[in-house]
């Protein structure tokens, strides 16, 4: 009985014990590539991860990088505008103290180009119809192109890399050297031919996918970007081996080539008629404004002028962008400890026409001598416009509308809150307390220097925790208007324009007169679009196709748009603008030798500023890990 | 069947009516203790002497310095060398109580004779000390391996919340670092000889996690020991660090012992530096000014109002008025134990809280748990263990972590007030140094809160077969379930902060935080372990005993979490479905993992004089390659014990003990992340994609190179020891060097693939690496008549050294000087040599170039000056010479003194930690870091002897001329002026105990009634710079050092057993 019973016991237990394959588990985070690639929602997974690798220069698109949004992406807000003439950031200067390592973009630029060799390659062997084959070769070449342009016009000619490469052991097998600077645009423009060739004029349900239009613009802009590269290498020639095996630079003769392609391309979208200006022609200047700044608000609103968008849809790490938190002005930060980034420059601000004087540039004129360019500052012995407290953004009444769409002026309104941007005051002895936090008593009112008594409550010149415009102007472009965007990291869902139809006319009309192209009338289509894109600004006057006037207008049209760098550097002008130079502000005083106190302006450099100097060779940028990829290195590194 | 019914019921009724037993209990002793008193009452007067010698059984010689006392009194004698003793003695039917260490102490009835001769037996229980060692116990003379064990009652003489700190300093070889002192913390640093986290074994089964080992009831613990060297092998893989095993206590038959612990004590911060009053900092930042050619920062009338501290110009000690200045905590714990032949019994339960240091009283941690422990005969030969643990607690914050409630006490300046136009209804804005007015954020009510609830599930059945025809043979079963639920909750409020507009008599608000937010966390994780034992014991001749274990063991754990969060349009209620709709997120992931072991011990030892131990594992992880899954991990280690041979016995005497020992045996160790060998493209690790407006994709990544050669790394340890006992266990010692080389630790092969490529190497078993130590503890235990002391101090120094570690080749031996790693001690720091702070200007001037392409135009007298190391006129990376240990101790060393007369114990522990640094950022270490405040020791700085007149002497100071962060030099490279030897010693505990004479205890019913009061933490020597922030402490997050304080206690505790 008793063994009976100790049998049973110690089986029973033994039953217990069975151990069906206890260790044979599997991963519950992975895939393989059947479940993955036979199914299109499958491939779209692969895809997505394909988009959004695409350098696309967006909102996450910062000195240190592409897709900066995860985590706590804190980088001081510096886009490429504050690179550039258009901008300073308010804590720091820009150019040189980033040095020759910012907007590089190489090991995840081949890291995209091996995830869009793995999907070219696999697209043959997928069970899907042709039809569907057709496309996903398309997107692949088409991000192929993009990805290669990005790499070609930060580092000239770079190794052409057009399957996955297998490792096996022996690395020198994977080396491939730098083709020609000639071969990469080539192969580019080649690329976005595939595209064009095999992509759709557009998808159902207006999936943001690249279509036959997009790749069109994809060409468009590459081969102004290469056609200028040629045409101005002479500007600020480079030497050395890379120059000698000519892995940069393009020669002058190759310039029309390229800017022709940049005509076809553009034509193309512009003979399709598939495309038009948002809002083209508007009653009136405010309306203008309004149009512009709503383009950019929101682009899925304005779907005629977008060619390509890249969306941001939930707000959380590594999806939404930071513009909101970072460039909102200090007194719609909402709660946000740091805004105020993106100061617009008085540089980019001159540059809008007014509409008094078409055609022109229309510096800002402070004094009642009409003089321009004094950039002095404060000088108690001139006689300053004067303009009341309530408004003293009467100073820019007649300036393009764009202007209005793009810059917040100081004591205009937004989101309900009058912006106070106020630099200092002058005493009624005729001296002044600029940039300096003070108060004054005057004639029984408090007087505060930067327009009120506590930081919360202004938004200029203060350097309270670098959140403080110091040009005299507030960012506006892309910024949400009526939503509140949450104050923390990544909260930002406004959509990028990626490519968008008055950049093709732009680019069109650049090339035309670039190369003096004349066939098939281009000329008065470029002329006609120029004006076009002026009248959606509520101009009024015609102005002739010249080159200054395409360059200025492509200069505010697509001011912030992250153009402004590549164009500098294309056109090789960077050197000549950034020569031991430094940015401009424009400070509103306020005056309280009249009574009541009235607002004056007075231009001057901008404080806490660096003199900035743009080294030839950053031109191209020193190519990483030469010790194991056995490249040529490019000029000067 | 019937009958094992039975027995058990039997087994659970003494916990179940312990109510009962609680009242028959009472009844009787009540009864007995009439008794007692009268007697001696009657015979008081009476007295005789009792005289004779106290001879060993070993050798028949007299034992000197026993203890003899009259039973039940404190009243004694001792004898003498010859062991011979006199003492006088009430007349009556009394007793004597004859104790010496190393002997049983035994009760003698003086029945009226005066000549009495006693033979007291050696201490075999004494010297047969079982320690537990994996999988089984072992007479502790018969180890082989390098073990140390430690019991509840040594374990007991420190008071604090965690399990870890009442260890620390006691146990050789077990580093032990306190990193923050927060309530429920649980993060102390707890690492054995260096060789990284441990395993922990708690009743036998693998229950790893640090914080869950220090949550555990001390009052619960039996004994802990911990397996330092090879031995560990026994555990397999995740063993390579060692294994810390934890046994709690079970009943012993005989009639129920209830027991009550309780303390009660405060704890405040060890040490806190002290920040710049308003004036200072005025002064300072005055001088910062000043000092780079710029006018003064303030006129000379508006500093002089902050030095006078008028009105408007009052200093805020943010500190103060943020923090307590102590905290209370409590512990209560009681058990009772006991049983007859066929069950016994132990059974607990426990309580504890700790508040925090919040002026606001919200940190709070408390943790409820029980116990109970079951060993029942169910029949003959079969015996059961029922172990049954539940553990509940739970921790709370104020909405804000306290790294930046700490940033603000520290870093907002004095010169700013906590509320707006003083009125307590308005905290006022202020966010200076980037932090947020702390006492805002430190409000519950204001900020909102966190919560975090364990829950803990643990239990194991076992049952233990007798074969009844061979005996010592046993057969064993045993399965275990945990689980642990936790639940996380948060809720984060968006707070207004004013500001005060006189003009308007306004406060005008700004809100920060925007939107509200709460959250909700769960996650809960099951592990189960099934073990088979088949245990065989037998001796050959009585001179060869063979121990054999046979042991098969399947673990494997299971967990799911999911994250829930909402955001308020306007904050209603702190309950999720009360949250708006929009932005709602959740997340959520499950694990699973698994392992199969077989293992085999066998010890051997020839009449306790050689003693030989073989054991292995043979462990498969699920993590790897099904090829490359399972490994073998073989442990072989010998003693000989010296004084066992008749040579040595027979001729030195008085060593009682000697053996020598060594150990070597290979570990491993789970390296990298699990499925490394199964290539897959993942949805992790992928960017998302807005095909539809609104409508967001993950993507899919593509997949990584994979490796399928992937496995643990490998640890060969090494041990070698000698312990030596000298005049019957009045002087022991144990002396350790060990060695352990680890290799196949991860690196990314350096092949180094173009990058064009495109992708990237999977992770190697490539480098490797070896730490080395010594590691000694002494002690000394006697009495003197009444009064016993013991001393106890052990040392340990351990280094850790690269050996090989993959990279690319040097450039040129340059190169390979400044980053070379390989064969070079691990955690070593490079920092220029300072030589000292300049005089005066002429000094600075021709200095060599130390702040790079500024020159030294931003250097002034006061500022550091370092060695130009190579001689070049410029002080660059190129003179960084390796002039510190890192932050983690090398040296950890403890004292324990303790001691007892008649009622009266003391316990003192001193413990010390050294060749470490600690180097702090931000305010600690940077005047002026954003603009907020920073210690007033900086104040004993160089400045000008008028501030306003710049043409005035330098008046030399012990810091620097104070200037803003970016108009320094080089004054924040790494050099000893900032990187500071954090070696310190500590009175880590001291108790001071009394337990009531048997006699008084005998009229209040009450076994034993013992109180005590102790401190911890209540006397540190260390560096002076070091010391205001505590040594112990990290620096924690961002090296700020704004870590929570540790703390210092004093502790009340009484002891009661009834």
């Amino acid at each position: 009985m008793k063994v009976t019973r100790n049998i049973f016991m110690w089986v029973s237990l033994l039953a217990l014990w069975s151990c069906e394959n206890v260790l044979d588990l599997k991963p519950l985070d992975k895939l393989d590539s059947e479940t993955l690639f036979s199914d299109p929602e499958g491939v779209k997974l692969y895809l997505a991860n394909l988009y959004y690798q695409t350098p696309i220069e967006d909102f996450t698109y910062f000195f240190n990088g592409f897709n900066i949004n995860t985590g706590d992406p804190n980088n001081s807000g510096i886009a490429p505008a504050i690179q550039t003439d258009e901008a300073i950031g308010s804590e720091f200067a820009g150019l040189s103290p980033w040095g020759s390592g910012d907007f590089a973009w190489w090991d995840q630029g081949y890291k995209l180009i091996r995830d869009v060799n793995l999907l070219i390659e696999a697209v043959p062997t997928l069970n899907i119809s042709d039809n569907e084959k057709k496309v996903l070769l398309g997107e692949g070449s088409f991000i192929r192109s993009f990805a290669y342009f990005a790499l070609a016009k930060r580092y000239g000619g770079v190794p052409l890399i057009t399957s996955p490469q297998e490792y096996g052991g022996d690395v020198e097998a994977l080396k491939v050297p730098r083709s020609t600077e000639k071969e990469t645009w080539d192969f580019i423009l080649q690329e976005a031919d595939v595209a064009i060739e095999n992509l759709p004029e557009s998808f159902a349900g207006g999936e943001r996918r690249a279509t036959k239009w997009a790749a069109y613009a994809l060409k468009s802009r590459a081969a102004l970007h290469a056609a200028s590269l040629a045409k101005f290498w002479d500007k600020s020639p480079l030497s050395g081996t890379a120059v000698d095996q000519k892995l940069v630079g393009l020669d002058a003769s190759e310039a029309d080539r390229y800017y022709l392609a940049c005509i076809e391309a553009s034509e193309a979208i512009m003979d399709s008629k598939r495309f038009n200006l948002y809002q083209s022609s508007p009653a009136s200047p405010q309306e203008a404004a309004e149009n512009y700044r709503r383009l950019f608000e929101d682009p899925n609103k304005a779907l005629e002028e977008v060619i390509f968008i890249k969306g941001y849809a939930l707000p959380g790490t590594g999806t939404g962008h930071n513009y909101d938190i970072w460039y909102n002005p200090n007194q719609t930060s909402n709660g946000w400890p740091h805004p105020g980034r993106m100061n617009p420059t008085l540089e980019l601000v001159d540059s809008y026409e007014s509409y008094s004087n078409p055609g022109e540039s229309s510096p800002i004129v402070t004094t009642l001598d009409g003089m321009v360019g004094d950039d002095n500052g404060f000088d108690r012995n001139k006689s300053y416009k004067r303009f009341s407290v309530e408004n003293p953004y009467q100073l820019f009444e007649d300036k393009d509308a764009r202007l209005w769409g793009t810059v917040i002026l100081p004591g205009t309104t937004w989101k309900d809150k009058r912006i106070i941007i106020q630099g200092g005051y002058v005493l009624p002895d005729g001296s002044a307390k600029i940039e300096t936090k003070e108060s004054v008593t005057h004639n029984g009112m408090t007087y505060h220097t930067y327009g009120a008594p506590d930081w919360t409550q202004y938004s200029g010149f203060d350097t309270h925790a670098g959140n403080m415009t110091r040009t005299g102007f507030g960012f506006k472009k892309f910024l949400q208007l009526d939503d509140n965007v949450t104050p923390s990291w990544n909260q930002s869902t406004t959509d990028w324009i990626a490519f968008r139809y008055a950049e093709i006319l732009l680019n069109h009309a650049e090339a035309v007169l670039e190369s003096n192209y004349t066939a098939d009338d281009a000329r008065s289509k470029a002329e006609k679009s120029l004006n076009s894109i002026r009248r959606r600004a509520a101009h009024t006057v015609d102005i002739p196709l010249t080159l200054d006037n395409v360059l200025r207008e492509r200069k505010i049209e697509l001011a912030f748009e992250n153009k402004r760098y590549w164009d500098l550097v294309r056109r090789r002008e960077y050197h000549l603008l950034f020569n031991n130079a430094t940015k401009h502000a424009l400070v509103p005083l306020l005056d309280l030798r009249v009574e009541p106190a009235q607002y004056i302006f007075v231009r001057r450099e901008v404080s806490r500023g660096t003199p900035l100097t743009f080294p030839p060779q950053y031109y191209y940028k020193p190519i990483p890990g030469i010790g194991s990829n056995g490249l040529v290195q490019n000029p000067q590194y | 069947m019937k009958k094992m019914k039975s027995s058990l019921f039997h087994g659970m009724a003494p916990a179940i009516y312990m109510g009962v037993a609680v009242q028959l209990w009472f009844t009787t002793s009540v009864f007995a203790d009439r008794e007692v008193p009268m007697e001696i009452e009657i015979i008081q007067n009476n007295t005789f002497v009792v005289s004779g010698q106290v001879t060993s059984s070993v050798d028949g010689l007299g034992i000197p310095a026993v203890n003899i006392l009259i039973k039940g009194t404190y009243t004694g004698t001792i004898s003498d060398s010859e062991g011979s003793y006199t003492i006088e003695l009430p007349m009556g039917n009394e007793t004597l109580v004859f104790s010496s260490i190393g002997y049983l102490t035994q009760e003698v009835q003086v029945k009226g004779n005066t000549r009495l001769n006693v033979v007291l037996q050696e201490d075999t229980q004494n010297l047969d000390e079982f320690v537990v060692v994996g999988y089984g116990e072992q007479k502790k003379e018969n180890l082989t391996a390098a073990i140390s064990n430690i019991t509840s009652k040594e374990i007991q003489t420190t008071t604090h919340s965690s399990l870890a700190q009442k260890l620390q300093g006691k146990v050789a070889g077990l580093q032990i670092r306190q990193n923050s002192g927060a309530p429920g913390d649980f993060n102390t640093m707890i690492n054995i000889r260096g060789f990284g986290s441990p395993l922990y074994v708690i009743d036998g089964i693998a229950r790893d996690g640090a914080s869950e080992f220090q949550r555990l009831n001390p009052e619960d613990i039996e004994s802990i020991s911990v397996l330092k060297d090879a031995s560990a092998a026994i555990y397999g893989l995740n063993a390579a660090n060692g294994v810390i095993i934890v046994t709690t206590k079970r009943g012993s038959k005989g009639e129920t012992t209830f027991q009550y612990n309780g303390v009660l004590g405060i704890q405040s911060p060890t040490n806190v530096p002290e920040m710049a009053n308003a004036a200072q900092w005025m002064e300072m930042r005055n001088d910062a000014d000043i000092n780079i050619g710029k006018s003064p920062y303030l006129s000379q009338e508006e500093l002089q109002k902050y030095q006078g501290g008028l009105p408007g110009y009052e200093s805020t000690q943010w500190y103060d008025e943020t923090m307590k200045k102590w905290a209370i905590q409590q512990q209560h714990s009681i058990s009772a134990q006991g049983g007859n032949e066929s069950v016994t019994y132990f059974t607990s339960i426990g309580y504890l809280k700790e508040e925090g240091l919040l002026k606001s009283n919200d940190i709070n941690y408390e943790k409820y748990d029980f116990r109970t422990n079951l060993t029942a005969k169910l029949t003959d030969n079969l015996v059961a263990d029922l172990n049954i643990m539940g553990r509940y607690d739970k921790r709370s914050t104020p909405g804000e972590n306290f790294f930046n409630i700490f940033r603000g006490a520290i870093s907002s300046l004095p010169s700013h007030a906590p509320y707006a136009n003083g009125n307590p209804s308005y905290p006022g804005l202020v966010t200076d140094g980037q932090s947020v007015n702390p006492i805002a954020l430190s409000d519950r009510e204001l900020t909102g809160y966190s919560e975090e609830e364990n829950k803990f599930f643990q239990s194991s059945v076992a049952l233990t077969y007798e074969f009844p025809f061979l005996k010592n043979l046993k057969v064993k079963g045993l399965a275990s379930f945990d689980n642990n639920h936790y639940m996380g909750k948060s809720l984060f409020k968006s707070y207004k902060l004013y500001t005060y507009d006189e003009t308007g008599d306004r406060y005008i608000p700004t809100e920060l935080r925007k939107p509200s937010t709460i959250h909700n966390n769960n996650a809960d994780n099951n592990r189960s372990t099934l073990q088979a034992h088949l245990l065989y014991n037998t001796s050959l001749n009585d001179r060869h005993n063979i121990g054999t274990t046979l042991v098969y063991e399947q673990r494997r754990g299971w967990g799911r979490s999911s994250a829930l969060s909402r955001e308020y349009q306007f904050f209603t209620n702190d309950q999720i479905d009360q949250a708006g709709t929009n932005n709602m997120r959740n997340s959520g992931m499950e694990s699973e993992y698994a392992s199969i072991s077989y293992l085999g011990r066998l010890t051997y030892d020839y009449v306790g004089k050689y003693l030989l131990e073989v054991a292995a594992r043979y462990d498969g992880s699920y993590r790897y390659h099904p090829d490359k899954r399972w490994g073998l991990f073989p442990v072989i280690s010998g003693g000989w014990r010296i004084s066992e041979e008749d040579f040595f016995r027979n001729n030195i005497r008085f060593v009682t003990n000697l053996k020598f020992r060594g150990s070597y045996g290979l570990v491993g160790q789970d390296a990298g992340n699990p499925f490394q060998y199964i290539p897959g493209f993942s949805t992790s690790g992928g960017g998302g994609y807005e095909f539809v407006n609104g409508n967001y994709l993950t993507g899919a990544a593509s997949p990584a190179i994979v490796n399928p050669n992937l496995t643990w790394f490998e640890s060969n340890i090494k041990d070698i020891g000698v312990e030596l006992g000298l005049f019957r266990g009045k002087f022991n010692l144990e002396f350790d060097v060990y060695q352990r080389d680890r290799t196949g630790l991860l690196a990314y092969r350096n092949v180094t693939l173009p990058n064009t490529f495109g992708g990237t190497l999977p992770e190697e078993n490539l480098n490797s690496d070896r730490v080395r130590g010594i590691e000694f503890s002494v002690s000394h235990n006697n009495n003197i008549g009444d009064f016993q002391y013991n001393i106890e101090g052990n040392f340990n120094f351990g280094r850790t050294m690269n050996v090989y570690v993959e990279r690319g080749p040097f450039v040129n031996s340059m190169d390979k000087w400044r980053s070379g790693a390989a064969n070079r001690w691990s955690d070593v720091v490079w920092g220029y040599d300072l030589e000292g702070q300049f005089r005066n200007e002429e000094e600075v001037v021709f200095a060599p170039i130390q702040n790079g392409e500024l020159g030294n135009t931003r250097e002034l007298p006061g500022d550091f000056k370092y060695r130009d190391a190579n001689g070049d006129g410029v002080i660059d990376g190129n003179d960084n010479v390796p002039l510190f240990w890192g932050g983690n101790p090398k040296m950890h060393y403890g004292l324990t003194l303790s001691a007892s007369w008649k009622g009266f114990d003391m316990n003192a522990l001193l413990q010390g930690s050294g060749n470490y640094s600690v180097r702090f950022t931000h305010a600690y270490a940077t005047l002026f870091w954003a603009e907020g405040n920073h210690p007033a020791y900086f104040y004993d700085r160089w400045h000008k002897a008028d501030p306003y007149n710049p043409d005035s002497e330098w008046v030399p100071g012990k810091w620097p001329a104070s200037r803003l962060v970016q108009d320094m030099g080089s004054m924040y490279a790494e050099s000893s002026a900032w990187r500071k030897d954090a070696s310190y010693v500590r009175l880590k505990s001291l108790e001071l105990g009394y337990t009531l004479p048997p006699a008084v205890l005998g009229h209040i019913g009450l076994k034993n009634v013992r109180v005590y009061a102790n401190g911890h933490n209540l006397f540190t020597v260390t560096d002076p710079y070091v010391k205001a922030f505590d040594p112990e402490k990290i620096e924690g997050q961002l090296n700020t050092g704004w870590v929570y304080p540790l703390t210092m206690s004093y502790n009340l505790g009484l002891n009661v057993r009834f």
